[in-house]
């Protein structure tokens, strides 16, 4: 989980794997994935409880949504 | 098995001290911090690793990563407020430091893996304050949110 200078130079990394091209995305867009209540709400005082809690479940939900998955030949 | 109450605490209480020093407690430290016996503090470390995307070291009982701080070095220099004294766990978890310290620019510096060139970013809030090279991606070779065990090695 890296930044590159470019697309290009993420696809010129010794670790790059084309099943996950998808997840080669401008910060901005991982900027909005990280933007979730998941990482929102890490400073509050009962984070696990709300991770727990339905508002905590939804959030995680919709985190996974967003996020990009391997593509198989 | 650590009741929710305890693991709040624990959470919390490791993450405001990752915030103001870069440094994790040991569990014999948050075991005093929180009044807990020694074993509870150890076994509250392990579960709360687990529920987050966090890691030990492999084999030990020292925090690693603690989500998004790393306190074992990576190229994800961090800065608040002019101040270096934090890593990133990764990437993209650098751009989640700014939802802890609201009202402080926080600034990463890392060079590319592909060209050792180097990249920065400030952010502030809500708001994207520098980007450096503007055309920069993340990218990840792994599913986020896999296997807890690849965590430290992906």
């Amino acid at each position: 989980m890296n930044l590159f200078r470019s697309e290009e130079h993420a696809r010129n990394w010794d670790g790059y794997d084309e099943a996950m091209a998808l997840a080669n995305m401008a910060v901005t867009e991982w900027a909005e994935i990280f933007s979730n209540p998941f990482f929102k709400e890490r400073s509050r005082p009962d984070y696990v409880s709300w991770m727990r809690s339905e508002d905590g479940a939804a959030a995680f939900t919709a985190l996974r949504r967003r996020l990009p998955r391997a593509q198989t030949q | 098995m650590i009741d929710t109450k305890l693991l709040d605490s624990g959470f919390a209480s490791i993450m405001s001290q990752v915030i103001a020093t870069g440094q994790a407690p040991h569990f014999t430290e948050l075991a005093a911090e929180l009044k807990i016996d020694l074993a509870t503090g150890r076994e509250l470390i392990h579960e709360l690793v687990g529920l987050t995307p966090g890691w030990v070291h492999p084999g030990t009982d020292y925090l690693a990563s603690f989500p998004p701080f790393n306190l074992q070095p990576t190229q994800y220099r961090v800065s608040i407020d002019g101040e270096q004294g934090w890593y990133a766990q990764c990437g993209l978890e650098a751009l989640a430091i700014r939802w802890l310290v609201p009202g402080c620019n926080v600034r990463i510096d890392a060079p590319c893996l592909c060209c050792g060139e180097p990249m920065t970013i400030e952010m502030l809030d809500e708001s994207i304050s520098l980007m450096e090279p503007t055309e920069m991606v993340g990218y990840s070779s792994a599913e986020i949110g896999g296997d807890a065990a690849s965590r430290p090695f992906r």
